[in-house]
């Protein structure tokens, strides 16, 4: 085992109904590293993440994940993540304070230190005022940080994070991010995706390009632009045009102007 | 006109496509169609013969009687989503057809049209047409007579859109959408109790109560009635009161759909829009009261099932078959009741707890319970506790019953099978859950809807198989608990059920580690079929 990849991804598969999602993908994460994944819509981005967190079962391929092999120790692979998903289920009936504490206490956490955490997190994420309601009445990017607050709140190893700032406000969309910032620099490994490229660009280290099922680049920005004989200055955006092969139309619609 | 047509034909199709695009509900058709038209024709002969009799025997009571039918049926018809705990966002939705500039009034009637091809307002064609029959008698003026009747159909329809409508306005302030939906729920299963009611002595003063209204004849302002009336009016050649009552009644049909419309306007304007629910929901700092991950969850599931009016609505519901089952014991026992047939109520309530499903209250938020590094088994326990214990208003019931029927001393042996029944029924339906998963709505849909590919025959065969199996594992230990009262010797309890309750938690313990097991292997696949992602 590779001591200082917290991720390693050997050949992961996922054919649904003959149509191959994913096709044998291969990649490793460097411990503490912000690592982007990026792909256009269907690219099968979040089916490598369902697979990585345990909640889709690989067609072939296997995966480790600080140290823990998702074939054989899933629990294992479980206590090491944290997790935000795109779909966000969340226990709508919970307040949201009692949906942390729940998760909390679901990590084995003590009682007092669950609560301690709670608290933390709560004020941090500028849920404190709406601990009391129901999850059922927060706003999308409510949920979405009281989700990212469930994935933080057993202090997680890797952290998968799908489209963390998709609707939250531009204030917390900050403190999120200078958070996500952080934690990498406490040596937690963050994989990451996000369309918004630029903030893809300004925060991580890494990045892996997906098209259909398949990794088409991976390395620092730098690499990637070296590698595929691109210039200097190319933003992320147009690097990540030009691999996918991105039909950009240009042009009028014929009835307009 | 153009438009109008679009939109009953959109209407039309997505209707279609709903049905035959989901297995569930093409099936429920498939059922349902027979039955309908088995019910129309039977209600088309009592309806023909009725008012034929009616107007024979007791002419002056026919307008009064098809008044009340007709009020009778255009409430249940109006409150039906509510009765049938639909949720109430599904009921209506013009949100999408609103970005279109298309007049208010055109979309009302373009969905007041749809709702006329519904096969229910289908079902009720027959009836109708033989209503007309009888009240026109031969040579009579059918087309007056059709039009009263139309009439009365049109106003019972849009009156269903109107409280469909004012119900998706409340389902905006989400307390009042619980509120309504637990009460109508209530309602719903208030009314199946009625033909009980009727078998009993209620059946008197009820008749009474319905005689005096209808000689009174208090129908006749209701205006579910007045097209009725029409009908029956220029089916005896009244052409005064023909004029009178279809006036009323096309005014009515008016007003409704002018409601409808003005309802609409501002509701989407936000002017009903009554979403102070969030600031009242909020419910005081939370408190731990249990340990661990067990407790949690536990917790957990308890919190949810008490705040979600459909699940507090089937718990509820859950008495009633016991209670039943208690009165047909005690009527048939005529006042003396004795263990036995208790000790098979028991028997019967624990093995109620099948079909709870381990998985089924989590529905999209197992992905989220089973991200959790907790033991299976562990987990497994957890749901199976809070199973249990959303069933304690039962066993207690049970409990009480058993004290006033057949003495306090079978209290203890007749719990004690009532618990290792259940116990053991659980375990069974552990491997159920993990097995055959029911999948959930896609995200975006409401967390209620039907869905296709849910437990089918085969399952149904699976669970008999499962009730079955837990009967007999739960039968020696059963025998244990009852085997002092059938040697007579009632001291032995003692011995015998802390045996048979330590023997069942075994059992359970074996069965649940190896369903924890079976579930660490399918785990994967059991999320991709309950979310649909096979």
């Amino acid at each position: 085992m590779d001591e200082s990849h917290a991720l390693v991804v050997e050949g992961l598969t996922k054919i649904f109904r003959q149509q191959t999602a994913v096709d044998h993908v291969s990649f490793r994460v460097a411990r503490g590293r912000f690592f982007g994944f990026l792909g256009p819509n269907g690219a099968g981005k979040s089916t490598i993440i369902r697979m990585l967190t345990g909640l889709l079962r690989p067609t072939s391929g296997d995966a480790v994940v600080e140290g823990a092999r998702l074939s054989l120790d899933l629990l294992g692979v479980k206590r090491r993540i944290g997790v935000l998903t795109e779909d966000l289920a969340l226990y709508e009936r919970l307040t949201g304070e009692e949906h942390l504490l729940f998760a909390a206490r679901m990590h084995r956490i003590q009682r007092d230190e669950a609560r301690r955490r709670t608290e933390e997190l709560l004020e941090f994420l500028s849920l404190a005022d709406e601990r009391s309601k129901l999850v059922v009445d927060y706003s999308l990017g409510m949920r979405k940080k009281l989700a990212l607050a469930c994935a933080l709140v057993h202090n997680p190893q890797v952290l998968f994070l799908d489209e963390p700032l998709n609707g939250i406000d531009p204030v917390s969309g900050r403190v999120v991010m200078d958070l996500l910032q952080r934690l990498a620099k406490k040596g937690v490994t963050l994989f990451f995706t996000s369309h918004v490229l630029d903030v893809v660009e300004r925060l991580c280290d890494e990045v892996a390009i997906i098209d259909r099922g398949r990794i088409v680049a991976q390395g620092s920005l730098d690499q990637i632009r070296s590698q595929r004989a691109l210039a200097g200055d190319a933003s992320l955006e147009d690097v990540f045009l030009k691999l996918v092969e991105a039909d950009v139309r240009r042009g009028d619609l014929s009835w307009i102007g | 006109m153009d438009r109008l047509i679009a939109l009953v034909a959109l209407r039309w199709r997505l209707d279609v496509r709903a049905v035959t695009g989901e297995r569930v509900r093409l099936l429920a058709l498939v059922v349902a169609v027979p039955g309908l038209i088995l019910l129309s024709a039977a209600a088309s002969f009592v309806v023909f013969a009725g008012v034929r009799f009616l107007e024979s025997a007791r002419p002056e009571l026919t307008l009064s009687v098809v008044s009340a039918g007709t009020t009778a049926l255009g409430l249940l018809w109006a409150l039906s989503p509510l009765l049938a705990g639909m949720a109430l966002t599904e009921t209506y939705d013009l949100n999408r057809l609103l970005h279109f500039p298309i007049p208010l009034p055109t979309l009302v009637v373009s969905s007041f049209l749809a709702n006329l091809l519904q096969s229910t307002v289908l079902a009720l064609m027959p009836p109708l047409f033989f209503l007309g029959l009888a009240v026109a008698g031969p040579g009579g003026a059918m087309v007056p007579v059709a039009f009263g009747l139309a009439l009365a159909l049109a106003f019972v329809v849009a009156s269903g859109q109107l409280v469909g409508l004012a119900l998706h306005a409340l389902s905006r302030h989400r307390r009042l959408h619980d509120r309504l939906l637990f009460v109508g729920l209530a309602l719903g299963l208030l009314l199946s109790f009625l033909p009980l009611l009727l078998m009993s002595g209620a059946a008197a003063p009820i008749g009474r109560l319905a005689r005096e209204l209808l000689a009174r004849d208090v129908f006749v302002l209701s205006p579910f009635g007045w097209g009725i009336r029409a009908a029956v009016h220029a089916g005896r050649g009244e052409a005064d009161a023909f004029f009178g009552f279809a006036a009323a009644a096309v005014l009515g049909v008016g007003a409704l759909l002018a409601l409808s419309t003005s309802l609409v306007e501002r509701m989407y304007r936000g002017e009903l829009d009554l979403g102070e629910g969030a600031r009242e929901s909020a419910l005081g700092r939370s408190r731990v009261f249990l340990k661990g991950p067990v407790g949690a969850l536990l917790e957990k599931d308890l919190r949810m099932v008490w705040r979600d009016p459909r699940q507090k609505a089937i718990i509820l519901s859950g008495l009633v078959t016991p209670l039943i089952l208690l009165v047909l014991v005690w009527q048939g026992s005529s006042g003396h009741v004795g263990p036995v047939p208790l000790l098979a109520l028991a028997s019967f309530v624990g093995l109620s707890t099948l079909g709870t499903n381990a998985f089924a209250l989590e529905r999209r938020g197992l992905p989220l319970l089973l991200g959790f590094p907790v033991e299976r088994v562990l987990v497994l326990v957890g749901k199976n506790a809070s199973a249990l214990l959303l069933r304690v208003p039962a066993v207690l019931m049970i409990a009480a019953a058993t004290a006033l029927l057949a003495g306090f001393r079978f209290v203890p042996a007749v719990l004690s099978i009532l618990l290792l029944t259940q116990l053991l029924t659980a375990a069974a339906d552990n491997y159920l859950a993990v097995l055959f998963p029911i999948p959930v709505p896609a995200p975006g849909r409401s967390p209620d809807a039907p869905t296709s590919g849910s437990r089918g025959l085969g399952v149904a065969f699976m669970t008999m198989l499962a009730m079955a199996g837990a009967l007999a594992l739960s039968s020696p230990f059963a025998f244990l608990a009852w085997l002092p009262h059938l040697l007579g010797d009632h001291r032995l309890w003692v011995l015998t059920l802390p045996l048979a309750l330590a023997g069942a938690v075994g059992l359970y313990g074996l069965l649940t580690a190896g369903a924890s097991a079976l579930l660490m292997r399918r785990e994967p696949d059991l999320l991709a079929r309950v979310l649909g992602e096979e």
